[in-house]
Formats: structure tokens, sequence, C-alpha cells
């Protein structure tokens, strides 16, 4: 039987092992997918080997920085425990590094998929190096903000003063937050890898159409990033709601539920709206008189694509509001 | 790290009412008005055909949205809404930019600014599908593709306000509470400036430019 002040310096260094050990997969993830196009890329053209390796080295840097912001988390954690660890700091220690491991894992991998992309594209028009790179850019760095949305809560939970909070079930809340957040982040971290692939290549294929091609694949990324927030949402009013003082089991693990529910919510609409974006993002590159259209239609079809997250979403609101 | 948690209040009581003001979101966003009225009254005050600076910059952003807003709605409408989503992007770019300099902080930062901003959108993007479409067909959409949707439609609009206020608040917060803690780590040497140059400059004009394009967006469907 372990004391309590062991249990909750223990929470410090298993929250922190979370968050580097689940960050590091999305990164690696990404920046394999990235090198491996590199190869591919670089058979069909060994002689611009100089311009891709280098490319490929930026796309990956830009993949690895949501695995060093989980490294910064995970620091923190490490480092920052305080005097006095309570069972409530304990638990949203762990929530804190499940918000930034989890997210991570959806942004490190889908900003590695423009790098590859970028690559790919490079070879074939070298020529347009510069459009190819700057979307490259910016599809990689709007794609680490789920992990923002993940590392924001986790920061939250590690530095708010949670002394007036009831430990039950506060505990539960701020492992639901760290929940919520993390696990919505997954699926638009890929999803909004799969539209930034798409523009990058489209913008290969016809440089003409880039502005259109780079601004429709912003506002679907960022679209594409609702389920996240939805999480993010329920994260938040988990850790200000101010619950009542409640020993139950049942009253705890609603809380817990409700992170949950928009967690794994989140994660098969965040992956339905990237493909959506991606579809329209593609053809806009072909085709640019289409664009009007095509945007209506893509916010159209992400609408009904999000639906599936705004059930859960209402569940989790449900659980924390009404029950 | 008491930055993160502290928010300057004023409680004034009105009428049984408690109004809370946050006198910092206040203070920076009149200060963004006043960059806004400065550059406003720089770039205008002798246009002439050799252009100044100001007119310049002036001259390159209202150009640029004006393309963006023909395009999204058509040139009659344009003409009407194309001040406030100027005025929106510009209000935007500034507050996102703000926290860059010493002592200044992003009146974004507070999710009331976001969220007021959304609202506004929103009101604005759903009286004019009234006004152009007419009170019937605009209630029928919501009774699509079947009349049991209607709930979830509704929901589904409003779950826009959400998202892209939540989308830049956390964006805004997030870069500052990244400054803020990597900052500390490292005792302020060498990373700061290069981390606010991220997530200010660049994702503080992406997010500007994002927040504009889904208000437009959403006034076009709308309208359509």
């Amino acid at each position: 039987m372990i004391d309590t002040a062991t249990f909750a310096s223990a929470s410090y260094y298993v929250g922190g092992g979370l968050a580097i050990g689940f960050g590091a997969i999305g990164a690696a993830l990404g920046e394999g997918y990235t090198a491996g196009l590199a190869s591919e890329a670089l058979s069909q053209k060994p002689e611009s080997a100089g311009e891709v390796v280098k490319n490929m080295l930026v796309g990956q840097a830009i993949a690895e920085s949501a695995a060093i912001f989980a490294l910064v988390v995970a620091i923190v954690l490490l480092f920052s425990q305080p005097e006095v660890v309570t069972p409530l700091t304990a638990w949203s220690a762990i929530g804190a590094g499940l918000a930034m491991g989890l997210s991570a894992i959806g942004s490190g991998l889908g900003s590695g998929m423009p790098g590859g992309a970028a690559c790919r594209g490079l070879v074939r028009q070298p020529g347009n190096r510069g459009r190819i790179q700057t979307t490259m850019l910016i599809g990689s760095a709007v794609a680490q903000t789920p992990a923002i949305f993940g590392m924001v809560t986790a920061f939250l939970l590690i530095f708010l003063d949670f002394s007036s909070i009831p430990a039950y079930p506060g505990w539960a809340a701020m492992l639901g937050a760290g929940l919520g957040t993390g696990l919505a982040a997954i699926g638009s971290g890929v999803g909004n890898g799969f539209t930034a692939e798409e523009a990058v290549d489209g913008i290969t294929r016809n440089p003409e159409a880039a502005k259109d091609t780079t601004r429709l694949m912003l506002i679907g990324m960022s679209v594409g990033q609702s389920t996240t927030i939805y999480g993010f949402l329920v994260s938040l009013l988990l850790i200000f709601f101010g619950f009542a003082e409640d020993t139950s089991l049942s009253a705890a693990m609603k809380l817990l539920g409700a992170g949950l529910s928009s967690g794994f919510g989140g994660i098969g609409p965040g992956i339905g709206l990237g493909l959506v974006a991606a579809g329209a993002v593609k053809w806009v590159a072909r085709n640019q008189e289409t664009t009007g259209v095509l945007t209506r239609t893509m916010l159209v079809g992400m609408a009904v694509t999000e639906s599936t997250s705004i059930y859960a979403l209402i569940v989790s609101l449900l659980l924390i509001v009404v029950f | 790290m008491d930055e993160l948690t502290h928010l300057p209040q004023i409680t004034i009581e009105l009428l049984g009412l408690n109004l809370v003001f946050n006198t910092e979101t206040i203070t920076m966003t009149w200060i963004v008005m006043g960059i806004m009225i400065v550059f406003g009254f720089l770039a205008t005050r002798n246009i002439s055909l050799v252009p100044n600076p100001f007119q310049v910059v002036g001259e390159l952003i209202v150009g640029a949205f004006w393309g963006l807003t023909k395009d999204a709605l058509d040139e009659e409408m344009a003409r009407k809404y194309f001040p406030l989503i100027c005025t929106l992007f510009l209000f935007l770019l500034i507050g996102n930019w703000l926290g860059t300099f010493p002592h200044l902080g992003e009146p974004t930062k507070d999710l009331n600014t976001p969220l007021g901003l959304g609202i506004l959108g929103f009101v604005i993007a759903h009286y004019s599908g009234i006004r152009a479409k007419g009170f019937k067909a605009y209630a029928k959409e919501y009774f699509e593709p079947i009349f049991l949707m209607a709930p979830l439609n509704v929901i589904g609009e409003i779950a826009k306000v959400v998202s892209i206020s939540f989308r830049l608040y956390g964006n805004i917060m997030g870069g500052a509470i990244i400054v803020l803690v990597v900052s500390h780590l490292v005792y302020s040497l060498i990373l700061p400036p290069f981390l606010l140059a991220f997530f200010n400059l660049f994702i503080g004009t992406i997010q500007a430019f994002v927040f504009t394009m889904l208000t437009l967006v959403y006034i076009s469907v709308q309208v359509k």
C-alpha cells in the first residue's frame, strides 16, 4: 500500500512519461512519411538531391515540433512538482500528460504529410520551388494547431490553482479534461495532414491556382479543427465549471465519460473533415473556375460530416450540466 | 505563472447587476482601434497618384480583400459587406500582433473578444440570409433533408459560432502560454523573440485571415 504523497509525486512522473511517450508516436510516423516520399522522389531524379534533402529536413523539423511541445510539457511536469501535492493536482498532472501526448499524435503525423508531398513536387516541378515550399510551411504549421490546443489544456491543468475545487469528483474532471482535448485532437491532426498534402500536390500540378488553393486549404484545415475545438470546449468546462463535492463513483464517472465522449467522438469526424477538404482542394487546383461552388459544397459536406462529433459534444454537455 | 490565470477586472454595480470589465482587454482593444484610426488617417490624408507608404499598404490590403469579397459574393453584395470584412481582418491582425510588443497583450487572448466577433458574424450572416431569401425559404433550410433534422441543424449553426471563436482564442492563448512558459524555462534567453515571431506574427496572421474568411463564407452560404 503506497501512501498519498508517494502516489502524488509518482503521478507527475507518469504524466511526463505519458506526454512524451504518446507525443513521440505521431512525429516519428510523420517524419518517416516525409523521408519515404523524399527517397521515392530522389529515385526518379537523383541529381536534385541537395534541394530535396534540404526540403525534407525542413519538413521533418516542423513535424517534430509536435514532439517538442510534448517534450516541453514533460520537462515542466518532471521539474515543476509543487511542494504540496494533493490527489487533485496528481490527477491533473496525469491529465496534462494525456492531453499533450495524445494531441501530438495527430499533429505529428499530419504535419509530416505536406513535407513528403513537397519533396515529390520539387522533383516534378523544380521551377516552382518557392510556392511549393511556402504551401508546405503554412500547411505543416497550421496542422500543429491541434497539438497547440492540447498544450493549452496541459498547461492549464498544470498551472491553475485547484485549491478551491473538491477532490471528489474533481479528479475525474481533470482526467476527463485531458482526455477530451487529447483524443479529439488525434483526428483533426491527421485530417489536416490529408488536406495540406493534397494542396501541395495541387500547387505542384497547377501553380497558377496557388492563391485559391492555399486559401481553400486554410479554410478547410481550420474547419477541420472544429472537432478538436469541441473537445477543448468540454475540457474548459470540466476545468472551470465548479462541481459540488460528491464522493460517489457515479459523479466522478460522468465527468470522465464527458471527456471520453467528446474525445473519442472527435477522432472519426476529424479525419473525415480532412478528407472532405482534401477533395475540395484537389479539384480547385485542377479547375479554378469552380472555386466558389466547391467552397460552398465543401462547407455543406463538412457540416454533415461533423454531425457525429456534435452528437458526442451534446452527450458531453448533458453529462456535465444536466446529470 | 500568475500571469496565466490573473485577469485584471473591475466590477461596477448598476441597477442591481454586477457588470464585470476586463480592464486589460478593453485597454488593448482601444489601442488597436486607435492604431487603426491613425493608420486610416495617414493612408487617406492626401491620396495621390504617387502614393505615400501608408497609402501603398492600405491599397494592398484593401485591394486584396476587395478581390476576395467579390469572389465570394456578387459585386453588389460585396459592396455592402466589404467594409465589415476588411475592418474585421485589420482589427484581428493588429490585435494578434499587439502582444509582440512589451507591456502590451493581445485583446484576442480573452475569450470575450473572439466570442463577441463570432456572434457578430453569426447574426449578420443569418440576418442577411433572411433578407436575401425571405423568411420562408430561410426557415425551410432547417428542415432539409427531413424535418427530423431541424434540432440538429440549429445546433450545427450554433456550433459554428463556438468553433470560430474558440479557434482564434485557443491559438492566440496557446501562443501566449507557450511564449510565457518557454521564456520562464530558458530565463528569457535567445528563444522568446523567435517564438513571438512564429506565434504572434505568423500564426496571428493566419488566424486573422481564417476568421475573416470563415465569416465571409458563412455570409455567402446564407445569401446564396
